[in-house]
């Protein structure tokens, strides 16, 4: 099973995402985007694509648009008909962004972007652990995971939902992730448990089928136990809460 | 037809409700604009509108839905339109542009367009004039404020405009500059620059009149005349900032100098005892490297950039982080940067200072807007470089009123071998090509390096600013580090920062021998320059290669490819001439020997400083609760998660121990990344500074902060084996004898100290004169000189993952200060707030120190240690305090003083090299069997409560963990 892990433009999670899909057992290739348009059959030869973590044209005109327009206009079709096979997509933070403004996710209505991210309510940049939980146990991604432990790092993460398709994305249990406090329930919208202010807590959608789920928070840096905070006086196993992501995409082709 | 786009976002953004919640007006709304230089037809203005705008979260204005969307808002009736003065990089424009051309092919070819920001609000002229104060800075942008009815007029008669930049059509013609005048006469080519045909002059060269008739002279024997471009490149290589001329001169009866004798001299010493492979590569290239493990190097290196950023804070520090990564990429053949580090020494930004460079004009900025810029560039700068920026502090202090000092530092990693080759070894072969990759070359920060190393006064070049552009380094960081190095495609490389071209030309072809460069080759922004301007411009983002010239096509084409530019612009040659050209025409001639050696040497005396005493202070009598309270909140120990929280420091998934620490969240003083994914070794980082004890004494000073940089590393678990440190100088008035004097006390103790602890200086730089010279706001003329201060940059190899330690205790720790304590409460933040009687500075005894820390080591290494923190700001009392507020967990601290010390000076004392550690009980026994009685004391206990106490057979003080907690965490006021 190969993963291809998108790079170029600004783009800056590939090495560690690459790390943890081989680590779970993957073959991967780290793949420059101009290369992927010269060539766009190459993604044939792959399972997984993935949009990692980045600053894609540093972020300017909105956080994830100018690169999903660059792939709009360059690979939209091969990435559509990707998506409705039976294969995975994983974008992280900066690769959720893109996917969410390609329309990828939740595409309800398979057209224009129904979704927006915008600014954190806090207006500043946020690089914090957040507790989740998961929402939606139909997408691959995220089956058999109840909670998870994960870094945000980013300055547009809020979800921004028409109250329309928020109703038909709860009704077709889209809602990948949501951001709880500590006492394990829904944050709602409080700071910093909710580190946004994303409506309804959102910190990931997938689309229908569940193959492709569009995350802000970072697996790829709750990998192994010393990425957790304070792990010195916790007692924990070899991985951190990231890696069980990628197991089940392991899982899924297994 | 129309030639604006303008776009704004259905929801409050984060920018607008910080300038709501600021100017207490909810009727503020910002506009994102987007003027083109050429008209867009209908069809051409939806297709790029919906490009750079999204559906579902922003709208579109038109001449038709303008007047209602707005109003929907609000009522607004003033106008303020911010754009970037023509020629000052405009990172968002840039992206547009490619967003365009990538998506509309060739439909729309050849056009300019700019960004700028409008702001509307409902409300008085005086607020949207104290708004676009603290929102634009007129040194690069121009702010223009008009009615809202205005605006509206211009939306719909398209009166936006783009400027672009106006240079006037000049054809060069070679210009020689006669030398032969009188000393007064070639001073003012020293300071004010060469003349103009129309008697305006360049700006400073920062030559002085030795200097220049050093030109005279050499000029005189090769029998004619200078060019323009040749002292201009002079006036860069010869600069304070390139040579270091103050570190190298003959001070006093050191013939060699301080840097030779005491920071590399240490080095020598060091490296002559260890007979290890741990010191790699020093001093010679742009970054310092040291040994990681049997693979692999990393480099460190810290750079300043003080004067831009007092200029325009945001890019200031933007292109000092994105400058000191490229030092990174110039090391050896290329290190990838795996961690940023910063350091700010700042003004009250709760204080009004209000100065001007000139009298009645030309203000200063407010300390507050200097400090946000700086914050904000150094983050934009490392997020966008996806480079995680863990490690850092803040300083406040009165005397950075005028200038603001701001530390960027990089670390690198790079493989030991890439085929087969030495990475650290580098060498431009004659015949070699000089290829220019990355950004295009404009007049962004022409004077750069000469300027840096002059007092900001007003004839400080303005123009010398530049902004950073993170994104198109990564791009061409991206290709070098993961392509072109590792196929071993070129034969050396080297950044482009201070003098720009001429300097890293200059310098990289010391290793063939000279250089060729044809400057018409050159990419520019804009048509227009001159070549001198093409030669000593500082546009960042670009690499200089020397490429094998089989390897030229394959190298350009994978840069391009990437959507990187590069081009050739000369070659290396073996003849020891540096020779440019422009349009065939020779411009420059010189022996390399000459532009890097010609400079005539200072001969600089020292004299022993008037020592100003601190005022003695009355202690006004408050309960130690109350002392402690006021320590924590004070702007030098309070938390900076803010900056921690905005810093991404866990992109590449290294970070191992962060910034922010425990439950508690206590912002520490050494983090730690694990680089490599197979490998458990960690680098641990730290650094320290005390320009508060600079003055009182200058040598213990350093000793303080090479002391502290050090502690905080062996603390955090860093083998005192594989610890290397950087210096950074910053001084000021460094042509004043007691200042000078000052300068070679701290030198001395930088030799000493590392020599004691052998840890040896890998790279360094210095800046020596951060003063001001101005007027305050009733006109009368002021210097504000910085305390020197020397900033000391650690960075530590911890070999297992068990070695990292925690600063949390657990509940039934006994905890212990390793180190003695002393009277040494002057200059300390608890005589500075709450004020002192007779005390003395704090020395570093540096045998009593390496005991405690070798002990500790070994302490450490056997698992006897359960928690650790260095006692540095604030003493005991403040050590203790984080210790609870990280863990949430409260301590019992029993004194037993003797009679030799108070409480308040046993807990706030800042006496160097202790320890604060915790320790399960059962572990005492075995710790006794390491540390001597009177190395340690013990001073209470973990109780897991949720109180701190302190007894002296007594209770003295008894406080909730989360009220101690609240005072640490308070907002720093006008931040």
């Amino acid at each position: 099973m190969n993963v291809l892990v998108l790079s170029g433009y600004g783009i800056n999670c590939e090495n560690e995402t690459l790390h943890a899909f081989e680590v779970v057992g993957f073959k991967g290739k780290i793949i420059h985007i101009n290369d992927l348009i010269q060539n766009p059959k190459q993604l044939n030869n792959y399972q997984i694509f993935a949009i990692p973590g980045g600053f894609s044209y540093g972020d300017d005109t909105g956080s994830g648009n100018a690169m999903a327009k660059k792939i709009m206009t360059n690979l939209y079709d091969q990435l559509t008909d990707f998506s409705l096979k039976d294969k995975l997509i994983i974008g992280i933070c900066n690769g959720c962004q893109i996917l969410i403004n390609l329309g990828l996710v939740p595409s309800l209505n398979k057209k224009d972007p129904e979704v927006a991210l915008i600014e954190n309510k806090s207006g500043s940049y946020e690089c914090r652990w957040v507790d989740i939980k998961v929402s939606n146990n139909k997408s691959p991604w995220l089956i058999n995971i109840s909670t998870l432990n994960l870094p945000v790092a980013h300055q547009e993460g809020q979800f921004m939902i028409p109250m329309n398709l928020l109703k038909s994305i709860k009704a077709n249990n889209l809602i990948g992730l949501q951001y709880i406090n500590h006492h394990k329930k829904l944050a709602k919208g409080q700071f910093p448990f909710n580190p946004n202010g994303s409506k309804d807590d959102i910190a990931a959608l997938t689309n229908q089928n569940g193959n492709v789920l569009a995350m802000m928070p970072h697996p790829e840096r709750a990998f192994y136990h010393y990425h957790i905070p304070n792990w010195q006086s916790k007692t924990l196993k070899k991985f951190g809460d990231g890696y069980k992501i990628f197991m089940n995409a392991k899982k899924f082709f297994a | 037809m129309t030639n604006t786009i303008q776009i704004l976002s259905i929801e409050k953004t984060g920018k607008e409700s910080s300038l709501q919640k600021e100017h207490n007006n909810k009727s503020i709304k910002i506009i994102d604009g987007y003027f083109f230089s050429k008209n867009l037809d209908g069809q051409k203005f939806t297709k790029i509108s919906k490009l750079i705008s999204n559906d579902v979260s922003q709208t579109i204005l038109t001449k038709e839905n303008v007047n209602k969307v707005l109003s929907s808002y609000s009522n607004f009736n003033w106008v303020v339109e911010i754009k970037f003065l023509p020629g000052v990089t405009d990172n968002i424009a840039t992206t547009v542009k490619e967003i365009i051309k990538d998506n509309l092919k060739s439909s729309f070819k050849s056009f300019e367009l700019g960004s700028t920001k409008i702001i509307l609000i409902k409300g008085r002229k005086e607020d949207i004039i104290k708004i676009s104060k603290n929102e634009a800075n007129p040194l690069i942008q121009t702010i223009k404020i008009y009615p809202f009815k205005k605006y509206l007029n211009n939306f719909k008669k398209d009166q936006f405009k783009i400027e672009k930049v106006k240079l006037p059509k000049k054809k060069y013609s070679k210009k020689e500059i006669n030398l032969d005048i009188s000393d007064y006469h070639l001073s003012l080519i020293g300071k004010l620059g060469i003349e103009e045909n129309d008697k305006s002059r360049r700006g400073t060269l920062g030559l002085d009149l030795e200097s220049l008739k050093a030109i005279r002279n050499y000029f005189s024997t090769i029998k004619r005349k200078p060019t323009d471009v040749e002292i201009e490149t002079l006036a860069q290589t010869w600069s304070e900032h390139c040579k270091h001329k103050i570190f190298s001169a003959k001070i006093d009866d050191i013939n060699e100098g301080i840097f030779k004798k005491y920071i590399k001299g240490a080095t020598e010493k060091i490296i002559q005892l260890r007979k290890d492979n741990f010191c790699v590569s020093l001093f010679t290239d742009n970054a310092g490297g040291i040994e990681f493990n049997k693979d692999w190097i990393i480099c460190h290196k810290v750079e300043t950039h003080n004067t831009p950023s007092a200029l325009d804070p945001f890019g200031g520090a933007i292109t000092g982080i994105v400058g000191v990564n490229r030092d990174c990429l110039g090391f050896g053949k290329g290190a990838k940067p795996i961690a940023n580090t910063y350091a700010y020494y700042l003004a009250d930004p709760n204080k009004k200072y209000q100065l001007y460079r000139q009298k009645n004009k030309d203000p200063m900025l407010p300390a507050n807007f200097i400090a946000k810029g700086i914050i904000s560039g150094v983050r934009v700068g490392g997020n966008c470089s996806g480079i995680p920026t863990p490690q850092g502090n803040v300083y406040f202090d009165d005397r950075f009123a005028g200038k603001p000092l701001v530390f960027c530092g990089t670390v690198g990693i790079i493989p030991k071998k890439i085929r087969g080759k030495l990475s650290h070894k580098k060498k431009a072969n004659p015949g070699d090509i000089i290829l220019m990759a990355g950004g295009r070359v404009g007049k962004d920060g022409i004077h750069g390096a000469t300027f840096s190393s002059e007092e900001l006064d007003p004839n400080s070049p303005v123009s010398a600013v530049q902004i950073g552009d993170p994104i198109t380094q990564k791009k061409m960081s991206d290709v070098i580090i993961r392509e072109l190095r590792d196929e071993n495609l070129y034969s050396s490389i080297t950044d482009n920062g201070a003098g720009g071209l001429s300097s890293s030309i200059g310098e990289m072809a010391k290793e063939s021998g000279g250089f060729i460069v044809n400057l018409e080759k050159v990419p520019l922004k804009y048509n227009g320059l001159y070549p001198w301007e093409i030669w000593v411009s500082e546009s960042q983002e670009r690499m200089t290669l020397a490429v094998p010239p089989a390897n030229v096509k394959k190298v350009i084409k994978r840069f391009n490819a990437r959507g990187v530019e590069a081009t050739i612009i000369g070659k290396f040659i073996k003849k020891e001439k540096a020779i440019v050209k422009y349009n065939k025409t020779k411009i420059l001639n010189l022996d390399m020997e000459f532009l890097h050696e010609g400079y005539p040497k200072l001969n600089l005396k020292t004299s022993f400083p008037k020592i100003k005493k601190e005022k003695k202070k009355i202690i006004k009598k408050s309960s130690l609760i109350d002392k402690l309270h006021k320590l924590l909140s004070s702007p030098n120990i309070v938390s900076k998660e803010f900056i921690a929280t905005q810093y991404d420091h866990e992109v590449q998934a290294t970070s191992i121990i962060k910034p922010l620490q425990g439950e508690g969240r206590v912002f520490g003083n050494a983090t730690a990344i694990k680089p490599i994914f197979d490998d458990e070794k960690s680098i641990a980082l730290s650094q320290a500074a005390y320009p508060q004890y600079a003055e009182t004494n200058p040598y213990d000073m350093a000793g303080c902060s090479i002391d502290t940089a050090y502690k905080n590393l062996i603390v955090s678990g860093a083998s005192s084996k594989k610890i290397a440190i950087l210096d950074n100088f910053c001084w000021c008035s460094s042509d004043e004898p007691d200042r000078l004097y000052q300068l070679k006390e701290a030198a001395k103790a930088c030799y000493d100290y590392a020599v004691a602890y052998q840890t040896p200086f890998i790279s360094g730089k210095d800046s020596m004169f951060n003063d001001f010279k101005g007027f305050d706001k009733t006109g009368k003329s002021v210097k504000i000189s910085i305390p020197p201060t020397l900033l000391i940059s650690s960075i530590g190899v911890v070999d297992k993952i068990s070695h990292l330690t925690k600063i949390t205790p657990d509940d039934g720790d006994i905890l212990l200060v390793l180190g003695n304590t002393r009277n040494e409460l002057q200059d300390s933040v608890y005589s500075k707030i709450i004020g002192y009687e007779k005390s003395k500075n704090p020395v570093v005894n540096s045998k009593d120190a390496l005991r405690t820390y070798k002990n500790f080591e070994k302490a450490n290494k056997l698992g006897i240690i359960n928690s650790a923190i260095g006692i540095d700001l604030g003493g005991i009392g403040i050590a203790i305090t984080k210790m609870a507020i990280a863990s949430k967990k409260g301590l019992t601290i029993d004194l037993k003083l003797k009679n030799k010390i108070s409480v308040d000076q046993f807990l706030f004392s800042e006496t160097q090299s202790r320890i604060l550690v915790s320790l399960k009980k059962n572990k005492l026994a075995n710790f006794k069997k390491l540390f001597k009685a009177s190395d340690y004391t013990i001073i209470g206990k973990c109780t897991g409560s949720d109180v701190i106490e302190f007894k002296d057979n007594k209770e003295i003080m008894r406080g909730k963990i989360s009220d101690f907690a609240k005072s640490y965490k308070q907002n720093i006021k006008g931040l």
